[in-house]
């Protein structure tokens, strides 16, 4: 799916970044964005390991029954296969800098930014491993639609996609919107190995979301209008299309089978306090994430529109 | 002079089907390594002793010929950056591939990152990285799009694995130990040291992975491999994309600088040291693949 042109037919196969030949030099290695630069030097200093820096003895001997333990087994599953899909997709965006060659502090970020995903993906696993075993697929064919990812590769691979649309899209506002989640989840999630993921999750996710205010710091007052507004577009689909379809929030899917068991096993799961979170809970924090993102563009000349969805009485 | 290293890409990349999808460790010597890589972390800023480098140790020349062995270190270094997320992608893509080289992978891109700042860091500290090489046969060496390669649904995994991790990052590991053992400036040193630990892992990855699919090859893939590694020993490296004296003339500032910076004590090599070193590891490469029953042409070096 693209971000900019949602319902374009398929066709014939369009030229992508890979039929350039690459072009490294003049290799630029200074820095050029101090901000995205620190952040890589920040993300160098605050490395953690899944396998050690998580009190992983705090899902011994749990006193929670077979349902609420397999929901939470679905439920950490679940989130591995995301986390998975920024490890198999968003390394064509460090393919894209290198191959347009932009500032190189994008490229220096980027590398400890995938190998972040890696580690989330396998705290992830290991949390579902604890709780009984990770569960390698979805059961409804409707769940790998609900956690594949918005198709990063192919736009991030496509000359045509502007990559600071992909940016804004990805990063200041589903990566916004996940990281304030993942606050909330901190804040109400009271087993201590499940919180210590969350936690350090969130700290990562901080520099990713910081990742794309900089570049959009950076990028949008050398661009035009027009550009702006592809930007403003994409962010907007971002928003309505993807998250507002219960892409991070299960509770705002369109109704199906899918749907349901996975507010099931999200409820099961807060209710075991082992992660998660439900409706009553998360709405807020959606409705005060979406208006941040909106006030955090408007200086861009990014204009965010009020949207609707059954689940809110008013427009959010 | 530099034959053609850039492979022509067939405009497909291989179709993803993710479920169900295997996090479990899968090749236990691959996930030590990529265990162990998470533990040897370490940080370029704090674990270089930057202020030992006092450049009025050095006569102006040493510190010209230093800047520019350095930057070609970078130049090199580079390469990691947009492949190995290829590389990343291309096993992601693969069909119900192991977790272990993936994980690994996302760690090795971050030490390729650490390794090239140290190195255009040097460069600058020896008086400013240059940034790129003054031939354009040479320079064309450093732009094979590896990429690409990783990419194309048209080459084999195996043998892009074996051609460019067997060979390019063996070698590239045993020179850095070389350049390494020659450095006497305490920076150089430390620089070199950390990357020779990194690109242990590097190399150990490669000969991990190929072991443990040589038992699925048949006939037909062997010979890929064997054909890709010619490819790349031939037209790269002895192209002279690693021991700069094997491509001649047209990397004859880079020796030239090579060899004053090896006798300054910064961290460089001469050819009287890196022709044995390259013979020996072809042919010990090439005993290697002869276990896994890849037979590999005689190269003349």
């Amino acid at each position: 799916m693209s971000l900019t042109e949602i319902s374009a037919p398929p066709a014939a196969r369009k030229p992508t970044l890979l039929d350039q030949p690459e072009r490294r030099f003049p290799l630029r290695l200074g820095v050029e964005i101090r901000k995205i630069r620190d952040l890589f030097r920040a993300a160098t200093r605050n490395q953690w390991d899944p396998r050690t820096d998580i009190d992983w003895s705090a899902l011994d001997g749990l006193d929670i029954d077979d349902a609420h333990r397999h929901a939470a087994r679905m439920y950490w599953s679940r989130r591995a296969w995301s986390e998975y899909g920024a490890i198999s997709e968003s390394p064509a965006l460090l393919i894209r800098f290198c191959q347009e060659r932009r500032e190189p502090d994008l490229r220096y970020f980027f590398t400890i930014r995938t190998q972040e995903e890696s580690r989330h993906a396998e705290a992830c696993y290991l949390m579902a491993e604890h709780l009984g075993g990770y569960i390698p697929a979805p059961a409804l064919v409707d769940f790998e639609k609900s956690v594949s990812t918005h198709g990063v590769r192919k736009m991030a691979l496509d000359p045509e996609t502007p990559l600071e649309a992909i940016i804004a899209a990805l990063v200041c506002a589903a990566e916004e919107v996940a990281f304030d989640v993942f606050r909330h989840l901190v804040e109400i999630t009271p087993n201590r190995a499940a919180n210590q993921v969350l936690r350090n999750i969130m700290r990562d996710e901080v520099r990713h979301c910081g990742f794309g205010w900089a570049y959009l710091e950076h990028r949008v007052p050398q661009m035009s209008r027009a550009e702006i507004a592809v930007c403003e577009k994409a962010v907007i689909t971002m928003i309505r299309d993807v998250e507002m379809n219960g892409y991070h929030s299960s509770w705002l899917a369109p109704d199906s089978p899918a749907a349901r068991d996975e507010v099931e096993a999200d409820r099961l799961t807060w209710e075991a306090g082992l992660g998660a979170t439900v409706e009553a809970l998360e709405k807020p924090v959606f409705v005060e994430s979406v208006r941040s993102i909106r006030e955090r563009l408007k200086p861009f000349g990014i204009e965010i529109p009020l949207f609707e969805h059954p689940k809110f009485a008013g427009p959010v | 002079m530099p034959a053609d290293g850039v492979r022509a890409f067939s405009g497909e990349i291989p179709t993803e089907r993710r479920f169900p999808l295997h996090l479990e460790p899968a090749i236990r010597t691959i996930r030590d390594l990529y265990d162990e890589a998470k533990q040897a972390r370490w940080d370029p800023e704090r674990d270089i002793p930057w202020n030992g480098f006092d450049p009025s140790r050095y006569p102006a020349e040493v510190l010209e010929a230093a800047r520019l062995s350095w930057s070609r270190k970078a130049w090199t270094e580079y390469g990691g950056l947009p492949e190995t997320p290829a590389l990343i992608i291309r096993f992601c893509l693969e069909r119900e591939r192991e977790s272990d080289p993936k994980y690994f992978l996302t760690v090795r891109n971050t030490e390729e990152a650490w390794h090239l700042e140290c190195c255009h860091r040097f460069a600058e500290l020896c008086g400013g990285f240059v940034a790129e090489p003054a031939n354009p046969a040479y320079r064309a060496l450093f732009e094979q799009g590896l990429h690409r390669q990783a990419l194309d649904a048209a080459r084999s995994l195996d043998a892009y694995v074996a051609a460019q991790i067997g060979i390019g990052d063996g070698l590239d590991l045993e020179l850095t130990r070389l350049a390494r053992d020659n450095a006497r400036d305490p920076v150089a040193r430390a620089v070199l040291d950390r990357l020779a630990r990194d690109k242990t892992r590097h190399a150990a990855f490669g000969w991990m992975y190929l072991e443990r699919r040589a038992p699925l090859w048949d006939d037909s893939e062997r010979a890929a491999i064997a054909a890709e590694i010619a490819h790349v020993v031939r037209d790269v490296e002895l192209s002279g994309l690693r021991c700069a004296w094997l491509a001649g003339d047209t990397a004859a500032e880079i020796i030239a600088a090579d060899r004053i910076a090896r006798d300054a004590g910064l961290g460089a090599a001469t050819r009287d040291e890196e022709e044995p070193l390259l013979r020996r590891y072809l042919a010990d490469a090439a005993r290697q693949f002869a276990a896994l029953g890849v037979i590999l042409p005689e190269f003349r070096v």
